[in-house]
Parts: structure tokens; sequence; C-alpha cells
């Protein structure tokens, strides 16, 4: 159903795929213009880089991982989810894994097919690198979905607005994941500082454990972790905040 | 109505802007905390913007033939663009397929005066669409006095023309996109969305060492390199030659004239079909 809404009614909805692939192609120009002459910059080589771009690019919906959560309360169709036989933490990961499917057919498999004439190896650092990746995706998507509840249950607790608070967390997620800056490319080392953030989780650890950048155990560990504490402050703060709620839209 | 000199025109101009600047300051103040959430959230959305390629330019001491100072003209240059379309083009103005799309654009034809009068000022929010004009203009300044250049008033006519000129551009190509809503209102509502973020991306990144292609494309499919990067190029002495200047400006002319031509190729389509607002495939079904 996801599917069917985000394809609509004409092939329009190609349009902003189209302007993706433009984005990816910038992005990796921008990383060749900056290491033109450099060897590698801590610890990443322009190769590893390049391929971090393209994954992160190629998963960047379920690695931004946002659902239509933020829509629901804006347009009011949050209170006719209450009413259906399914938790409504369900309803939406599921409506999002519907529309991430779309783009994963139209944008993400074509950008990994074109990588090479891009000049970026797509594949893997290594086999196991490779094996752990569907797992750490996994858990990012798990994080990131307790985040995405987590900050919506706060804008209900405090009567926020919700569109401002999903600004704020999309601005957030972007500089902190990693999944447009590496956080090891950042200066004065904050890089360091915010690999302890559940950001981190999100986006770096799994693209650093695809190229081979970073300890997959330790990435795993952190992205657990994040998992265990999250999700139960999720459910608690959506439990006690349900009841405020209040919806407009139409 | 019935004077329609351009003196009596700019005159109505001003009326209108003060008149939407006092219904601005009215919403700021009828709830100060609101605002203030708001006001912040615009302005941590704005600045992290730009602030991928500000963390770049700090770690690599520039981006390519970009010095850091150079750097964060062009970023500075880029977040004031954006603050001029958000001041001047609030309430969707600036995302046109979204009012298009939900039937709103009736609101605006049915008031008596020009729609061009009335979509360049009725999205006028001095106050509450500042967030991100205070820190791209601080970045700005911060940026020209660092580049201990000679501050001409040549060069200062130039700054001015070409952030009009680039933010035109950025509202042109906004219109050309947007007005597909008048052919699929539906699928074209939120396109507006996709085209200003992807802009706003990439906005403040510099173009130079792009293939031939790929620049030819930034500058005139998505003519993002106009909205910061040959601007700055010229403004910071990069491109030479006295008539680069005017690449900007010029390019500002023939976007803002092809999208003024689909526009009212859409209009004119829309005066036959009229709003879908309520259909049964419309935006309130």
């Amino acid at each position: 159903m996801a599917a069917a809404g985000q394809i609509g009614e004409s092939p329009l909805f190609l349009m902003d795929y189209l302007l993706r692939f433009l984005r990816v192609a910038l992005l990796l120009s921008i990383w060749r213009l900056l290491f033109a002459g450099r060897g590698a910059v801590s610890g990443m080589t322009l190769p590893a880089l390049l391929t971090y771009t393209l994954i992160a690019e190629a998963f960047a919906e379920p690695l931004l991982c946002r659902t239509e959560i933020v829509w629901a309360f804006w347009d009011g169709s949050i209170a006719t989810r209450f009413l259906r036989p399914m938790g409504l933490f369900a309803q939406f990961a599921a409506d999002a894994f519907g529309r991430w499917s779309v783009g994963f057919a139209v944008f993400s498999l074509p950008l990994l097919l074109c990588a090479p004439l891009l000049g970026v190896n797509p594949l893997p650092a290594s086999l196991m690198a490779g094996l752990l990746f569907p797992v750490s995706l996994a858990l990012s998507i798990s994080v990131g979905l307790a985040m995405e509840f987590i900050f919506m249950a706060l804008a209900v607790l405090f009567e926020g607005e919700i569109y401002a608070i999903s600004r704020v967390r999309q601005a957030l997620v972007v500089l902190l994941s990693g999944a447009f800056l590496p956080l090891a490319l950042m200066p004065w080392g904050l890089g360091k500082i915010f690999d302890w953030l559940p950001f981190a989780a999100m986006a770096s650890a799994p693209l650093r454990i695809y190229t081979g950048t970073g300890r997959p155990a330790w990435l795993l560990a952190t992205q657990l972790g994040w998992t265990l504490l999250l999700w139960p402050l999720a459910s608690w703060l959506w439990r006690i905040s349900r009841e405020r709620m209040v919806s407009y839209g139409g | 109505m019935a004077d329609r000199g351009p003196l009596s025109t700019l005159a109505r101009l001003f009326r209108l802007w003060r008149l939407y600047a006092r219904l601005d300051l009215y919403f700021v103040t009828r709830s100060f905390r609101t605002f203030v959430v708001w006001y912040v959230t615009d302005m941590i959305f704005g600045v992290s913007a730009i602030s991928g390629m500000l963390l770049l330019a700090e770690r690599f001491a520039g981006i390519g033939v970009w010095n850091k100072e150079q750097g964060l003209f062009l970023l500075g240059y880029a977040a004031t663009v954006t603050g001029l379309l958000e001041i001047f083009f609030g309430f969707n103005v600036a995302f046109i397929s979204r009012r298009l799309g939900r039937g709103q654009f009736d609101h605006t034809l049915i008031q008596p005066q020009p729609v061009w009068m009335a979509l360049l000022t009725e999205g006028f929010t001095p106050f509450a669409g500042s967030a991100t004009l205070v820190p791209g203009a601080a970045l700005l300044a911060w940026a020209i006095l660092h580049l201990h250049r000679t501050l001409s008033p040549g060069w200062l006519a130039m700054l001015l023309v070409s952030l009009v000129a680039s933010t035109a551009i950025f509202l042109a190509f906004q219109y050309a996109l947007g007005s597909l809503a008048f052919w699929a209102p539906r699928a074209a509502e939120e396109i507006n969305s996709s085209s200003a973020n992807l802009m706003g991306q990439l906005k403040a990144f510099p173009l130079d060492g792009l293939r031939v292609l790929l620049m030819g494309g930034l500058l005139t499919v998505l003519p993002v390199g106009f909205v910061a990067w040959a601007p700055c190029r010229y403004l910071l002495g990069l491109t030479p030659g006295f008539r680069a200047g005017f690449a900007t400006p010029l390019a500002a002319l023939l976007l803002g004239a092809l999208a003024a031509l689909l526009f009212a190729k859409g209009m004119s389509h829309y005066g036959r079909t009229g709003s879908q607002r309520y259909s049964s495939f419309g935006h309130r079904r």
C-alpha cells in the first residue's frame, strides 16, 4: 500500500530519484577534488570514501530512517491509526518498509549497477564485511525507528510543534550520523565524540563495516547497546505521552 | 485599482510588504513560545544545511581552489540566498506546487490584484522568516572581513545584484518545476520539496573539477551552480573578467522567462480544468 501510494498517479515520482542521482555524482566529485594528491586521511582512502558515499546514498532511506508518523500528526490521520488492529510502531515501520522498497528498486539497485561507470567499487571491503553489513543495517534501522518514536513522543509530551521537532531530528541525523560526512573526517576531533552518540549507530556503523574502516565487533556492540537502551525508552515515553496527544489536520 | 503607473505599482508593493510585515509581527508576538520553537528550529535546519561543507573547509583548510575564507564566503552567500527566499517567499509561495496541488491557488486568484503582485508580497515574513538569513549574513560578513579585500561600492553593488539574481534563479527553478502541479496536482504537489531539498543540499558545493557534462547540467537543467558557486567565483576574482559578473543576472532573466512561460501555460490549463481540491481524487477528498 505504501509503495503504491508513493508511486501515485504519474511517473513524476521518478524525478525525485533522478535528482538524487545528480546528488551522488556531485558528492563523488567533491571527494575526488578534496582528496586530489592526498593519501589516506584519518584512515580513509579515496576508494573507501567513494564506496562509503555510494552505499550511504543507496541505503539513504533506511539509514536516515524516517517514517510517515510526522505527516500522520500533521494531517490528523494519526487518530485513525489508533483504531487499527495493529500496534502503532508496527504500522509505521511496515509503511516505511513499503516506501523504501520502491526507492530500492528504482534508485538503489540502478545506482549500485552503475557504480563502475562512476568509477566506484560498490563491493564490500571483504566477504566478512559483506556478511556483517545486513546485520548492522538491521540494527541501524532498529535504532533509527526507536529514535523516530522517541522524538515524536517527546513532541507530544511537551506539546511541541511536531513538524519543527521533526526538522530538528532530520538536521541532527544528517550531521551527526555520518551519512553525509564520515565522522572520521570531522575537524577538532568531533568525530570521536559523535561516535558515542546513538546517531552514529544509525549510519556511520554499517557504512564503516561495509568499507572496512572500523572494528566490526565494537560497532555492532554499540548498535546493539543503543537498541537495547532506546526501545524500552521509546515504549515508556509513548505509554506516558499518548493520552496527551492532540491532533488537528483536515 | 485605477492608477496603474509604475510609481503607483511600486508604492502599492511597499504598502503590501508593510502590511504583511505587520501581520508577521502579530504572528511572532501572539505566541512567543511557538515563535521561539520555530525560529530556533529553522536556524538549526539552516545551519545544518551548510555545516557539512563548513566542517570540510576547516578540516582540509579549504576546498580545492577555494581557501578557507573563500569557502566560508561561499557558504555564507548560499545561506543568505536561502534566507532571502524564506523572508520574501514564505507561506509556500516558494513551494508553489503545494499551493497548486492542494487547490489553495484559488485563494490568490480571487484577490483584486494581479497574481504576480500577490505572489511577490503575501509571503513576506521579515521576522519569522529571518532564522536562516541572520546566520547566513553573519557568516558572509565574517568572510568578507577576513578576505582582506578592498570593498568598493561597485563590488558591493555586484554582491547585491548577484544575491538578488541567485534568489531569483532558485525561485524560478521552483516555479518551472512546480508548474507541473497544474497538470498533475497530486503527483507534483510535493515536487518542490524534493527540488528545494536538492538545491539546498548542493547550493554550497564548489563545482570546480566536475566533468563538462555534469557541470553543464548543474548550470542549466538543475541551475544550482548559479545559486552560489558561479557568482562567488566572480565576486572573489576566481573567474576573471568583468563580463563574468553578468552571467548570474543573465541566467536569472532567462530562467525567469522560462518559468513565467511554463506558469502561464499551466494557468491556461487551469482555466479549463479548475481546482481539483474537492474532486474525488483531489487533496481534500
